[in-house]
């Protein structure tokens, strides 16, 4: 029999005088602990969130009625423009980073990640690429106003002058690299760097869907670093890379959704594995057919850099059946997730704390999201509705669905290892409710919008066009979605003094590793780990008499 | 998965109930039964979904497809959705436990091949029967007719935010809108019609939606589509493909008239009346 050593007492002295404010600011940016970073991270890209939430408010508060109201045209294809990029790029990309940086390395048994200075200068591209794209406000020019796709040749020196462009372009690679090596960091870490005895198949369904999301990572950000370059090129040095005559409109098209559809996908995975984790906690059972899951997780990786040409079908210029098979298929792996996620509730003993509500609107959401996309992926249907409100509303269902739900559920359930603190549950479930009735208010109208012909991108419509209803329902709704904001920034505040947790498990049923150490963890996040002898260790470690299974 | 057969009683939440359980369970398929049996019909028959029916031949294929689309859709939704729901609080802990020890945990099952084998096999059905629907109809809805076939082509042309329209049968004229005065598009009803697509300047996309037709005119590409307009009246046209400050102006007119009349605008705009 082995035996392990006890956890010795000198590492719990840790210092109890909080630090100066100023002190805290210069251990923040000089660190390089993959939690801290986490935070700066999950921090940043809230923000980002905000402000991209903002824009559209604005947007929608434009299209409540015909004509223009308050904003002008451009100023309008300015903010769909950001709106996009910022959501994309500057807040779900990255909140991806963050919650991998806080509880991936926790979940393998590892001290840190495979490369923490690089950890760290991820973080600063991140930040300072994102300033630099939205720093177009602040030229003469304003904004880019080309749309977050910047087909050529609208994005070229000719079509869309003006210097904000250019800052576009290059923050966007600048935060480009960033993810890069965030990816490379993770993937090393997750082959190196895992706890004795944490094989492939014990590490927990959120570590393999960050391993995979990395994969995708290197996959498509270096083709679109490539596009953006090569744009700048274009116009700054007067190359021909993206010149219609020489076909440039289509290899721009091509490029960008080769980026385009796997990040798709790198949005939704992790938050796929983020709700991998609450359901088994809350239902009280393993993670159902967790081989299987895995399996459908690769499926959907090799499969989402096969789809690309679904966003051209109304080029002309594709093969349709092949994309259009390809992106039926992908629809098979994502059903085995619903059935696996509804198996790990299925005779369990289901407690609908926060996380878990999150984790059920997540369910609810996506699924009607995914159905959407089925219809879509028929070229014959993308020609009816392609580019309008029902795309619009389709991919919100998919990437709010996803991202937001998740990352709201995340929240809810490590808290405590962020912070050491709970959060409010009855707060919580206000906040859930308002942002579901708010979202689904916001985007459920918009598929009829889009059936009845409103292109998306368009900053008015006339009173003739029969949209005015609609989009006014759709505007309330927006707003009692940014209200939902409210309950939870209070949460926050309120719970900031609440009392410490004092056990490693707060949930209770917790399965990873992340919940075998302290909330939050020590400096190198272990004191001692528990042996590994399933994907559930702390679990077992918590529970012996259930045993392994 | 879950109906029918023995449930087991589980600590905290009183005996199971099988027979009401498999009671739900037929009602909910007899009645999905029943749905499928009464939109086994045509299509004619079922709820139009938003489309106008019959507008273009474009339009009867894919109103079949968007028809028995949505019913796959709804149906595996509803399917879906019941389970999630189901499994939510059928199962669900009568009271949050916070003191008084450890809970009576359910059965920690992880696997069950033959049912993970069935949630595979099943979608890969549905959609393989999407496909190919989806497959027949793309190649009769992109077809362009062979050299001979009689067609009338009108040349579309794209420009920054205004469209063209040129007929070769009236002499190669060209009708320009503008944002203030909308372009007209001239179709006779009943007749073949080839849109010859192409761009001046950046990526635009003509979209008719009562057509359920929609096609990106790209610079230096000529892009082509067939249709067959069936009903006469008048349409609204969209550039769908943003294209730059007025991108939202860039809207055009469709109006499907009879051949006859089709013939007499386009002497008209031969003689430079139009």
């Amino acid at each position: 029999m082995t035996t392990y050593a006890e956890r010795p007492t000198l590492s719990q002295t840790r210092p109890t005088e909080p630090l100066s404010k100023g002190r805290l600011i210069v251990k923040w940016m000089t660190t390089t602990d993959h939690k801290v970073i986490g935070h700066l991270y999950l921090i940043t890209s809230f923000i980002w969130f905000l402000i991209g939430g903002v824009m559209a408010l604005f947007m929608r508060a434009e299209l409540a009625r015909p004509g223009l109201q308050f904003l002008s045209v451009e100023q309008y294809n300015q903010l769909f423009t950001m709106h996009g990029i910022i959501m994309l790029l500057m807040f779900a990309t990255p909140l991806f980073v963050g919650f991998a940086n806080e509880i991936m390395p926790l979940q393998i048994g590892a001290a840190d990640v495979a490369f923490p200075r690089m950890n760290m200068l991820s973080y600063w591209l991140y930040l300072f690429g994102g300033l630099m794209a939205i720093a177009g406000f602040f030229t003469p020019g304003g904004a880019p106003s080309f749309g977050w796709t910047a087909y050529a040749p609208l994005s070229s020196a000719e079509y869309s002058p003006g210097i904000g462009s250019d800052l576009w372009i290059m923050g966007l690679a600048i935060g480009g690299l960033g993810t890069i090596l965030g990816g490379v960091n993770f993937i090393t870490t997750i082959f190196c760097m895992r706890a004795p005895g944490m094989t492939m198949f014990r590490m927990s369904i959120f570590t393999w869907n960050v391993l995979l999301t990395s994969i995708l990572i290197l996959l498509a950000f270096p083709p679109l670093a490539a596009a953006l370059l090569g744009l700048e090129a274009d116009r700054r040095f007067g190359a021909l890379i993206f010149d219609p005559a020489n076909g440039g409109a289509m290899l721009w098209q091509h490029l960008f959704w080769f980026f385009g559809h796997p990040e798709v996908y790198i949005l939704a995975l992790p938050f796929f594995g983020i709700v991998s984790e609450i359901l088994p906690v809350f239902s009280r059972k393993p993670i159902f057919g967790y081989k299987g899951l895995v399996a459908a997780t690769i499926a959907i990786a090799a499969l989402s850099v096969a789809v690309w040409a679904h966003h051209l079908f109304t080029t002309g210029q594709v093969l349709l059946p092949f994309f259009s098979f390809m992106t039926f298929l992908i629809g098979v792996p994502t059903g085995v997730k619903f059935f696996n996620w509804i198996g790990t509730m299925w005779r369990g003993q289901v407690h609908m704390d926060t996380p878990m509500i999150w984790s059920l609107g997540f369910l609810i959401t996506f699924l009607f999201g995914g159905l959407t996309g089925i219809i879509l992926a028929s070229p014959p249907l993308d020609f009816a509705v392609s580019a309008s409100y029902f795309v619009v509303a389709h991919f919100h269902y998919v990437i709010f669905g996803t991202v937001v739900f998740a990352m709201f559920g995340g929240f809810y359930f490590w808290w405590p290892k962020f912070t050491g603190r709970m959060l409010n549950e009855t707060l919580g479930k206000i906040h859930f409710w308002t942002v579901l009735v708010g979202f689904h208010l916001t985007f459920l109208i918009q598929h009829w919008l889009g059936i009845v012909g409103m292109p998306r991108r368009y900053a008015d419509y006339l009173a003739s066009d029969g949209f005015t209803g609609m989009n006014m329902i759709s505007t309330v709704g927006a707003f009692l979605l940014a209200f939902s904001t409210i309950p939870f920034m209070l949460n926050i505040w309120i719970t900031r003094n609440s009392p410490k947790v004092t056990t490693d498990d707060p949930w209770g049923y917790g399965g990873s590793l992340e919940w075998a150490t302290s909330c939050p963890p020590p400096r190198h996040n272990f004191t001692s780990i528990p042996r590994i002898r399933s994907e559930r260790p702390a679990f077992d470690l918590h529970h012996p008499e259930v045993g392994p299974h | 998965m879950a109906a029918g057969g023995e449930v087991r009683s589980i600590e905290g939440f009183g005996p199971a109930r099988p027979e009401r359980v498999s009671a739900k369970a037929r009602g909910l398929f007899s009645m999905g039964a029943l749905a499928l049996i009464l939109s086994g019909c045509s299509s004619e028959q079922l709820p139009a979904l938003g489309f106008p029916r019959g507008v273009t031949d474009i339009n009867d294929r894919s109103h079949f497809l968007w028809q028995w689309a949505w019913i796959a859709a709804f149906v595996v939704g509803a399917f879906t959705a019941v389970l999630i729901l189901w499994a939510a609080f059928r199962y669900r802990a009568k009271r949050r436990v916070t003191t008084g020890g450890p809970e009576q945990l359910p059965e920690q099952v992880s696997y069950h091949m033959p049912l993970e084998i069935m949630y595979t096999v099943i979608p890969f059905i549905i959609v393989a029967v999407l496909f190919y629907f989806t497959a027949r109809d793309q190649s009769a809805i992109t077809k362009i007719s062979p050299a001979g076939v009689a067609v009338h082509e009108i040349d579309v042309n794209a420009i920054q935010w205004a469209w063209q329209f040129t007929y070769p049968e009236a002499k190669e004229k060209t009708v320009t809108g503008t944002p203030e005065k909308l372009p007209t598009l001239y179709l006779p009803v009943g007749e073949r019609v080839r849109i010859n697509l192409t761009a001046s300047d950046v990526v635009h996309s003509i979209w008719i939606p009562a057509f359920m037709m929609q096609m990106q005119a790209l610079p230096y590409v000529k892009n082509q589509f067939e249709f067959t307009a069936q009903k006469e009246g008048t349409y609204p046209g969209f550039c769908n493909m943003h294209c730059g400050r007025n991108h939202s102006q860039m809207r055009f007119t469709v109006k499907v008239v009879s051949p006859t009349e089709y013939q007499s605008y386009v002497n008209a705009l031969k003689g430079g009346v139009a």
